[in-house]
């Protein structure tokens, strides 16, 4: 009997926080607190399931790309966000052993509401302005946001991250070289980009969450903290995000609906007005514009390619 | 208790180089070595530069646990195994007017030691 399985749960509990204080990384065979498996298979079940449900709204840009080499860039970042969700589901599915639950369960979680996608993926895309804000905004926030993680506590994920980050940085470029066309082009294109800010800049506030979990009952950020997942909190994201693209924002001369918003030196924060919260809710409830529509899609395409899964069944070893 | 499932688990090794050694890249799910290659491909190697890839079941892989890894902690005990332990032959070499053939001077007679000017 190895020594560990001897020692007292209080015991353990103690060596795993003195690891973590010590910036050690925890690997999946690691003894864990159980509050802390749970929350990141809360946590990277829902990013893996997000980066899949993400891909949704950016496909439906592949046909109506308007240059071949657009739609390459697009085709490209699509599989990317498939290949995110492949890693993370795999980061998932080890921690879900103990469980005896697997990426089909985490599946069948979301078609019944258990599991939630990011509430920026609810949204309705719709104009090829859309398509190149959603990969210089959202994306850019996704990398704030994913960054805020790198050196998460435990292993795996922060590899998987690693790896996606670094990926990111192509999909925010992509996303800037559209907007940049647009915003360099046509009056009828500037307002392509104008129009899609104005309707984006609610999901953005969005994006990082509520500020504490006050505003809509629940949050994780306060256990992801404590063990080290992550180290900035939801609003400090967003205050990151204001900083770095409000300028860049401006400096395409284009406007960000909020007359209010404006950078607070005595407080050195960012001062907006506050997104409809109630709304974002609603989003979190699967009552979101487009929730229904593509969920009904994925899990269509998951039963219609049910048939492959059981044909691979026939080659296995 | 694991459901069954078609899927296994394959850990994931490429080479970048002919000459550099396989580096682990992450798991995946597949039915078989075959198909775990093509997802090795898809999955890690769309862009990086491969010249070779592993896949292995994890089922094959023997690891250490939480335990045993602590015991691969070193003492700071073992200068003689060490270039570290010798490092005073320079001093000594520099009084026969000689230079040091330290690791880094060995390593560069790599091709015949003519080096690029």
């Amino acid at each position: 009997m190895s020594v560990a399985t001897q020692l007292s749960e209080q015991k353990l509990q103690e060596q795993f926080e003195a690891r973590i204080a010590a910036g050690d990384k925890i690997e999946v065979d690691d003894w864990m607190p159980e509050e802390y498996r749970l929350a990141l298979i809360k946590l990277i079940s829902m990013h893996g399931i997000s980066e899949i449900m993400g891909a949704l709204p950016e496909k439906e840009w592949v046909p109506k790309a308007p240059t071949l080499y657009r739609k390459l860039g697009i085709m490209a970042k699509v599989q990317d966000e498939m290949g995110h969700g492949q890693l993370l589901l795999r980061v998932a599915e080890d921690l879900l052993k103990p469980y005896g639950k697997n990426r089909g369960d985490l599946m069948i979680d979301l078609f019944e509401g258990r599991l939630k996608f990011h509430n920026v993926f609810h949204m309705e895309t719709k104009s090829w302005g859309d398509a190149g804000l959603i990969g210089w905004l959202v994306d850019g926030s996704a990398i704030i946001s994913q960054t805020n993680m790198l050196g998460a506590s435990y292993g795996p994920y922060a590899r998987a991250l690693q790896r996606i980050c670094a990926e990111e940085v192509f999909h925010a470029q992509h996303g800037e070289a559209i907007i940049m066309a647009l915003a360099e082009g046509t009056p009828e294109q500037r307002e392509l980009v104008q129009d899609a800010l104005n309707r984006w800049w609610e999901s953005l506030l969005f994006f990082f969450g509520p500020e504490t979990k006050d505003t809509t009952g629940t949050s994780k950020q306060d256990v992801t903290i404590k063990y080290k997942i992550r180290v900035l909190s939801n609003e400090e994201l967003r205050q990151s995000f204001l900083t770095k693209y409000i300028p860049r924002i401006q400096s395409l001369g284009l406007t960000v609906p909020d007359p209010t918003l404006h950078f607070d030196e005595a407080q050195q924060k960012w001062i907006y007005e506050q997104p409809n919260w109630e709304y974002f809710k609603k989003i979190q409830r699967n009552e979101g514009p487009c929730s229904q529509e593509r969920l009904t899609l994925r899990r269509s395409s998951y039963e219609n390619n049910a048939w492959v899964r059981e044909a691979l069944t026939a080659l296995a070893n | 208790m694991e459901k069954e499932s078609f899927y296994q688990e394959f850990e994931v090794f490429s080479k970048r180089t002919p000459t550099s050694h396989f580096q682990h890249q992450f798991s995946l799910l597949a039915p078989n070595g075959e198909i775990a290659l093509v997802m090795a491909q898809e999955n890690f190697m769309r862009r990086e530069p491969v010249v070779d890839i592993w896949v292995v079941n994890r089922k094959h892989v023997h690891g250490l646990t939480q335990d045993s890894k602590q015991a691969l902690q070193r003492l700071d005990n073992k200068d003689y195994r060490t270039t570290k332990g010798y490092g005073y032959l320079k001093k000594k070499w520099r009084h026969y007017e000689q230079g040091m053939l330290d690791e880094k001077e060995i390593l560069s007679w790599a091709g015949g030691g003519k080096k690029d000017e």
